[in-house]
């Protein structure tokens, strides 16, 4: 819509993912590291799942269940590659213990192993972030904007935006349960992060089918934009009515 | 905070050493795709630079046409570069420095005064800066004398140094840009296979460059960008003796970037921008924390002549840039430490001293970046991924061979992949699914 548009929606995506990495991870320059290989890791597997469907692109059909295979194949790849993941990061903690006993300093602490699992999380969190949502905003800082054709009157980006930001808490946050739960041996904690990850992107599929629940967020999502409208943070300054009467 | 009270983990200081590097890379690069977005998307102006680019790749040639044309170039290219290189090395053998240095300097200057200057006049014209012609010559003369005094003064402040040779690298990258698309992406392959043989290969000039330069002990006339050296007034010293740490050589299966070095380096070394070679002699007398015992060598000797073309006729610039490299020697070795507490041990940690890039590494890295981003913005983020993993990996690749290495080769080749199979494969697929609110 405008280019303050356009920075709004990338903050709504990426604001807390933002205040996290300058609170807690640019202290560290392992994190940074691990957020940068991280993300990394995520976009190789995206890169290959689409290497994957390409054949199959672009799915113009109305039935969901290609979407569904499509979420299910995606889902399960990426926890793969968790599973991989948090293997590499057990040799990399042996190796840091290992070299913290030749520098004679403490071992990883909990929190240190924490913070580590927390920066991977936030990596993918990030990837997500920017892939799906804010590389495609370079439309959004033009004059117009794209309304979802469900609901003609919430802009495509914002959906997106809010969707990423749900997506950055549940890809920061399921990285530090699976880590907990792999290390403990946690068989609920294990299951546990796959099948949010399956359910939250089947429902924000399924919910973009459900008419009548679309609806409901719609009106909703339409109402509180109407509002913001009316307190002037999306509209232009009215103009002076005082020199009207010059 | 109960943290407050423990010592400190060792995940507090870990991989400083990388992020020195990647975080100005990073900076050169953000600048660049913020001109490339803001000078294409507002330019309407012709200049030589294009005319040129005409001649050599115009649209309307077939594909096979444009790809001779950009072969062509790029190896005519590559050729002026290895004769240049082998005049440098020459020059270098006869031991004009004092030359070398001036040159340098003055190709600094016409970057920054010219260069910069035609980038500003751009920016001016389209947003339409109120300003005038006398005001515009004193600012852009002073910008210009400043940074070449920060580039080659070696007392200079450590973070002037540091932006200027960043703004060269991005001057010098946005001008790389302006070539057709073709070219530009032959030109990238070529020179970085042109790095691999020229550190690499007995013959290579660059190679030639640093052993000269190691067997005289002298540094090289060269815009380096060096991070700031990491200090640690570490309690480590047991007996007085400081232990250096360096790249352990039996190598481990870490494939993740993420195990780093860490580095004990001299107080007190000089934090000048220049190579040093000679610190090895001057440290033992600045270091209070380390009195006595093995110190590491600071010699830095890196090389490589990047000739950067700007697509003008009449302008020739040179710099240099260098591939990574990192050396340590440990002259000394005090008694009654044991032999196994010598120079090997660390798993993949980095030595003393801080690790340099060449600036030609940082002008080809945003070239890409900043072709990368007159696509479109996806690939601007796969890209820069990349270009930092190759980054990554090459550092870990010095950290094992313990000599000089290329810079370009790996992240080049990385970013190119990167690239096209993002525009290919990626893109289709997220604007799919994002529009049907696949997420996932």
């Amino acid at each position: 819509m405008t280019v303050a548009a356009g920075i709004g929606y990338a903050l709504i995506a990426l604001g807390p993912s933002i205040s996290l990495f300058l609170s807690v991870i640019s202290k560290k320059p392992f994190l940074i590291l691990t957020v940068l290989s991280s993300t990394l890791l995520w976009l190789i597997s995206l890169i290959v799942l689409s290497g994957l469907w390409r054949p199959f692109l672009p799915l113009n059909s109305t039935s969901w269940w290609p979407y569904g295979i499509l979420i299910f194949t995606a889902v399960a790849f990426q926890e793969g590659l968790r599973i991989i993941f948090w293997k590499v990061y057990k040799r990399l903690e042996d190796i840091l213990d290992a070299f913290a006993d030749r520098v004679s300093k403490p071992r990883l602490f909990l929190t240190d192993k924490m913070q580590i699992a927390l920066a991977g999380g936030l990596g993918h969190g990030v990837a997500h972030a920017v892939f799906f949502c804010v590389s495609l905003l370079t439309p959004a800082f033009g004059p117009a904007t794209f309304f979802v054709e469900r609901c003609s009157q919430m802009p495509f980006f914002l959906v997106s935006a809010i969707v990423a930001l749900a997506f950055v808490t549940i890809h920061t946050f399921s990285m530090l349960i699976a880590f907990n739960g792999y290390a403990e041996g946690n068989r609920v904690d294990q299951v546990f992060v796959p099948i949010v990850h399956l359910a939250s992107g089947m429902v924000v599929k399924a919910f973009s089918n459900l008419y009548s629940v679309i609806l409901h967020c719609c009106l909703f999502g339409a109402r509180c934009f109407t509002l913001l409208r009316e307190q002037h943070f999306f509209s232009p300054p009215r103009p002076d009515p005082v020199g009207d009467l010059i | 905070m109960a943290q407050n009270t423990r010592r400190p983990s060792i995940l507090e200081s870990l991989g400083q050493e990388i992020i020195g590097i990647v975080v100005p890379v990073s900076m050169c690069m953000l600048m660049v795709v913020i001109l490339v977005t803001v000078l294409t998307s507002n330019s309407s102006s012709s200049s030589s630079v294009l005319t040129i680019a005409n001649i050599i790749e115009s649209s309307s040639d077939s594909s096979w046409d444009k790809f001779v044309g950009a072969l062509l170039y790029s190896l005519a290219f590559v050729a002026f570069t290895t004769v240049i290189t082998f005049v440098l090395v020459l020059l270098f053998y006869l031991r004009y420095t004092k030359f070398l240095k001036i040159y340098m300097g003055f190709s600094a200057f016409l970057v920054l005064g010219f260069m910069g200057g035609e980038i500003a006049l751009f920016l001016i014209k389209d947003f339409s800066i109120p300003i005038d012609c006398i005001t515009f010559l004193v600012l852009l003369f002073n910008f210009a004398v400043v940074g070449v005094l920060a580039v080659f003064m070696p007392k200079m402040a450590i973070l002037v140094t540091q932006g200027y040779l960043i703004i060269i690298g991005m001057l010098a990258a946005y001008w790389f840009t302006l070539l057709p698309q073709w070219t530009t992406w032959v030109l990238l392959v070529a020179m970085s296979l042109y790095d691999l043989a020229a550190v690499l290969l007995p013959v290579g000039p660059l190679r030639l460059l640093v052993e000269l330069a190691i067997s005289r002990d002298e540094d090289i006339p060269a815009l380096v960008y060096e991070a700031r050296p990491v200090n640690h007034h570490d309690s480590g010293a047991r007996g007085g003796v400081v232990r250096r740490r360096v790249w352990r050589e039996r190598r481990n299966d870490n494939s993740n970037v993420g195990a780093d070095s860490n580095s004990t380096a001299n107080s007190g070394s000089d934090e000048s921008g220049d190579s040093r070679s000679n610190s090895n002699l001057n440290s033992n007398e600045i270091g209070d924390s380390n009195p006595d015992g093995c110190t590491a060598d600071n010699g830095h000797n890196d090389a490589r002549l990047v000739r950067a073309e700007e697509g003008q006729n009449s302008e020739r610039n040179e710099e240099l840039s260098s591939p990574l490299l990192k050396q340590v020697q440990c002259p000394g070795q005090e008694d009654g430490v044991s032999s196994d507490s010598m120079v090997l041990e660390g798993i993949g940690l980095g030595s003393s001293g801080a690790i340099k890039l060449g600036l030609g590494d940082f002008i080809f890295y945003s070239v890409l970046v900043g072709r990368a981003a007159m696509y479109d913005y996806m690939t601007v983020y796969a890209c820069y991924l990349a270009i930092i993993a190759g980054l990554g990996i090459t550092l870990m690749l010095l950290s094992l061979y313990q000599k000089a290495l290329p810079a370009l080769p790996v992240s080049i080749l990385l970013g190119v992949i990167f690239y096209f199979l993002t525009r290919f494969l990626l893109e289709v697929f997220v604007v799919q699914c994002s529009l049907n609110l696949v997420m996932f």
